[in-house]
């Protein structure tokens, strides 16, 4: 194992699944738990030599996710039970990861499904508050503008889903 | 399917996402490559695909029936529904079948050889299962995670469902037989082979980790690994050391035998150091004591005797080791202790008791200590100061002291000789004490006197010698006798030795009066003698006045006279006894022939009465002698008796008793080798009898003490049943004596008559002011 130091310095290659690679510290790359694990099961070695292969992710996906790793790469990995719940209870966003977010509601959609596969929860859960705070306060209408949903249900699977769904309106 | 039968295959193309056929297909290649090659390595590409498959698998969406579309916005997780169940169950029945492999192989193995297989095992799976769990992370996160989080039983996350999986086909199939091969080579250990016992820490390790909570799969308990390795390795340790303890003891002695268990004990702790799981250890020393001391503890306890008769102290810190670490080993040792040192102290005493009326002070209390430093040494270095061991000694060393040949004679002698010891010890002698050996002495007079009972005899004896060191000036040193009373003082309290210093304030206040009585004699210009005067409290000192009349010699009246005045003027109203028979003085001989320099004779103030008659006459009748001096026979004869006896005065007719009818005559050819002769030397018959007298008081102090007890007592509870009182009565004064029950009633009798007492109803004593 190498020293933390030499950690921090080292430097690993991510292969998109267009073929690009990206190069990104050591450190920034853990963020993702998947890599994170990977490089502890497959050793220094295995990653020193070759790119590693994220087969879901093409390479702008990869590049954002890369961005938002980078600048959270300060942040402590292995946040406390208590404190991940009470961040998961509000929809607040800091503010430089809410313009990280405002991107076309694709690539959104996007990073919420890289976050998924590499397993970074945080970047996870921005994502989900991201799309959470475009549904908040809006009519089924609104929603389904927003996201450009057709509506499939018959009139009457709509009145009863409204029924068994009224105890959560807002009144 | 055998494992192993895919293991060269190289891993097929990505499967379709929603295929579980397909998909475990591809699955099983690779988790077949990491259970059987791991050490191979595993290429990147297939971790990733691993993962990748097991992600897509569960992100699929075939299960509601939409058709795969990329746009997540379409809503297809509606229901939350998650999809993993299948992949679980794949994963599940691959390792049964695994595993039951392993347990067929594991049918060609026994012993040692067995032992490697399982560790060897253990190892690929786990280290396996730590891979697998990191590629099966995608469903531990969510399908298990939901799975759990609403409470089905029997599914956990891919690491535990390894252990789960171990568990329940192979161990429990072959964990028997693991166990006896542990077993087997631990027996080899302890019948001094050198063996592999990484082996059996291993398998340590793996039934601890096979504890898993059911309840909550973040935890473990020992559950598994008490049952299945603690419990046959603590019968087994207790069959070995039964068979071997019982062996062993037949054909060789007691003491071979505790060398062998001490042995044997610290070899098995050590052992839970090495290879063991620490909490072996408390009930591994539990079976193990079981076996090797509670067992045997008859025999040793037997032996315990043997080796006080001879000494064998360190064979003695052995057994105390040993039967210190079962429950009430130690109380059977304890009560033959305390019988041997009793015995030991007994012994001692009657050696030197065979007349107890000459035994020396000093042989009688040396006897009695090196008795108690002999086992107080034992007690230290062998049963390393155990507060009951000292009791015991302390126990054994009372009974001793207080109840033996000597006190036989009389019940006080123990003080009695003990006061007599430190009085010599005081005393100015001839044979100079260094300070710090007296000291010493001191200290051990004191190991002795904290077991005296009655302490309050000490106090009378000590006291009434005290009185006479001072008296007579012949102390050794202030600061011995200041040593000694701050010793009693913290041993007995204030009230023990109140008397004891006040004794010393009256010669430190005589000293001052002596030197004010001289100015003022100065000051009057007249010579008088060179006197000195101590002024004794009559409460404090153990002092009576004289038995006899005496009329003091015309030398000493004016000086008598002028001091009698002079204390009166100082301290109107006090009363003076003259204690003639404590006074002393010195006279000079000038009339005797042949001597170049005048005799001086040091005298009592009675025989200096008789002697001054001889200033006038050389020849006086006995009855001339008591009729001028005015003392009566007691006090005349003794007197005149060593007069004679030093051939100062020579007795007719020749041969004729002291007594009415003797004449005495000046014997001018007296002759001495010392210049100074010492005539005041107290007689036999007279300390016996202040023994006599000291003892006779003792009683009426008794009483008295025991009847102030019971008055501070109901003085402070008002009320109190009698019964109670008695006991409490015993409390308060077991530090001066141990009190008969009869005499405390009988105290209580008294305090009834005289109305400090009343009886009420219901067997209540109640105090009245």
């Amino acid at each position: 194992m190498s020293d933390s130091k030499g950690k921090a310095s080292q430097k690993v290659t991510l292969a998109s699944n267009d073929g690009s690679h990206i190069e990104v510290d050591r450190v920034v790359a853990e963020r993702s738990m998947l890599i994170k694990n990977l490089i502890e099961d497959l050793g220094d070695d295995a990653i020193a030599t070759a790119p590693i292969p994220i087969p879901n992710v093409n390479d702008p996906v990869l590049r954002k996710v890369v961005e938002w790793c980078d600048h959270h790469r300060g942040d402590s990995l292995q946040s406390n039970e208590e404190e991940n719940d009470n961040r998961k209870k509000t929809t607040d966003i800091e503010e430089w990861d809410q313009k990280f977010m405002q991107v076309d509601q694709e690539m959104l959609f996007e990073i919420i499904l890289a976050a998924n596969f590499l397993d970074i929860k945080a970047l996870l859960d921005v994502g989900c508050k991201t799309v959470a705070n475009m549904i908040k306060g809006k009519s089924p209408e609104e929603i389904r503008k927003t996201f450009n949903i057709t509506n499939d249900f018959t009139p009457e699977e709509e009145e009863q889903i409204r029924r068994e769904n009224e105890w959560a309106e807002d009144r | 399917m055998a494992p192993g039968a895919t293991m060269m295959q190289p891993m097929p193309l990505q499967p379709v996402r929603d295929d579980i056929d397909n998909t475990w297909e591809y699955l099983q290649t690779g988790i077949t490559k990491i259970m059987m090659n791991l050490q191979d390595g595993v290429d990147m590409r297939t971790y990733m695909g691993i993962y990748t498959a097991v992600h897509n698998f569960c992100t699929s969406q075939k299960a509601i029936g939409f058709s795969a579309s990329s746009n997540i916005s379409s809503g297809g997780h509606r229901g939350a529904h998650l999809l993993g169940e299948d992949l679980y169950k794949k994963l599940t029945e691959y390792l049964t079948e695994h595993l039951r492999g392993l347990v067929a192989e594991s049918k060609a193995h026994t012993d040692e050889a067995l032992l490697a297989f399982y560790i060897r095992e253990w190892h690929r799976y786990t280290d396996a299962a730590k891979y697998i769990h990191h590629l099966f992370r995608y469903l531990n996160r969510h399908w298990v995670k939901r799975e759990m989080d609403e409470g089905k039983k029997s599914i956990y996350d891919v690491y535990t469902l390894h252990l789960v999986r171990w568990r329940d086909v192979l161990f429990a199939q072959v964990s028997i037989k693991v166990m006896e091969a542990v077993l087997k080579l631990v027996e080899k250990q302890r019948n001094g082979e050198t063996i592999e016992y990484n082996q059996i820490k291993q398998v340590v390790e793996s039934f601890v980790s096979l504890g898993l909570d059911e309840g909550d799969s973040s935890k473990t308990t020992l559950d598994v690994y008490r049952f299945h390795f603690e419990k046959p390795f603590l019968e087994a340790t207790k069959g070995f050391y039964k068979n071997e303890s019982k062996q062993f003891v037949a054909e060789n002695s007691v003491v071979e035998y505790m060398k062998k268990a001490e042995a044997r004990l610290d070899e098995e702790a050590e052992r839970v150091k090495i290879y063991l799981h620490p909490d072996i250890a408390v009930s591994l020393k539990k079976a193990c004591d079981q076996v090797l001391i509670a067992d045997h503890s008859n025999i040793l306890r037997d032996e315990f005797q043997v080796l006080l008769d001879n000494d064998r102290e360190e064979d003695m810190a052995r057994m105390y080791s040993l039967l210190l670490r079962i429950p009430d080993g130690l109380d059977p040792l304890r009560s033959k202790f305390e019988a041997h040192v009793r015995n030991a102290g007994l012994a001692a005493v009657a050696k030197v008791a065979s007349d107890a009326d000459k035994l020396e002070p000093k042989v009688y209390v040396d006897a009695l200590l090196e008795i108690h430093t002999q086992y107080q040494g034992l007690v230290k270095r062998a049963f390393k100061e155990e507060p009951e061991f000292t009791r015991s000694l302390d126990n054994a060393c009372r009974e001793f002291v207080n109840r033996n040949e000597v006190c036989k004679s009389g019940s006080n002698k123990s003080p009695e000789l003990l006061a007599k010891y430190t009085d010599i010890l005081l005393r100015k002698s001839s044979t100079g004490v260094e300070d710090r050996e007296l000291e010493n002495t001191l200290t051990q007079i004191m190991t002795v006197f904290k077991y005296i009972e009655d302490k309050d005899v000490f106090q009378k004896f000590y006291s009434r010698m005290l009185a006479r060191r001072l008296v007579h000036s012949n102390s050794s040193s202030d600061d011995a006798e200041t040593s000694m009373i701050s010793k009693l003082k913290e041993a007995c309290g204030f009230e023990y030795t109140n008397k004891l210093q006040r004794m010393f304030q009256d010669m430190q206040i005589s000293k001052d009066l002596n030197t004010g009585f001289k100015e003022h004699v100065q000051s009057l210009g007249v010579k008088g003698l060179d006197s000195s005067y101590s002024i004794l409290g009559t409460g404090f000192w153990p002092l009576t006045p004289p038995g006899t009349t005496f009329n003091p010699p015309e030398d000493i009246m004016a000086d008598y006279e002028r001091f009698s005045r002079y204390y009166r003027n100082k301290h109107e109203g006090r009363k003076l006894t003259w204690l003639w028979q404590l006074c002393k003085g010195e006279v000079k001989a000038n009339y005797i022939k042949n001597a170049k320099m005048p005799y001086t004779f040091q005298v009592s103030i009675y025989q200096m009465a008789i002697l001054l008659l001889f200033n006038d006459k050389d020849k006086i009748t006995y009855d001339e002698i008591a009729s001028t001096t005015q003392l009566n026979t007691d006090s005349l004869d003794p007197s005149l008796s060593i007069l004679v006896k030093a051939k100062v005065l020579t007795v007719s007719p020749d041969g004729e008793k002291v007594g009415p009818g003797a004449t005495f005559t000046l014997n001018y050819d007296f002759k001495n080798k010392k210049f100074r002769v010492n005539l005041n030397v107290g007689m036999k018959s007279e300390t016996k009898q202040e023994e006599a007298e000291t003892n006779k008081t003792i009683e009426e102090d008794r009483k008295l003490l025991l009847q102030s007890a019971i008055v501070r007592i109901m003085k402070a509870r008002k009320r109190m049943k009698h019964q109670q009182l008695v006991s409490e009565t015993i409390n308060q004064i077991r530090g001066r004596f141990v009190p008969k029950v009869g005499d405390i009633k009988k105290c209580i009798e008294i305090l009834l008559d005289k109305e400090y007492l009343e009886r009420l109803d219901d067997d209540d004593l109640g105090y009245l002011a």
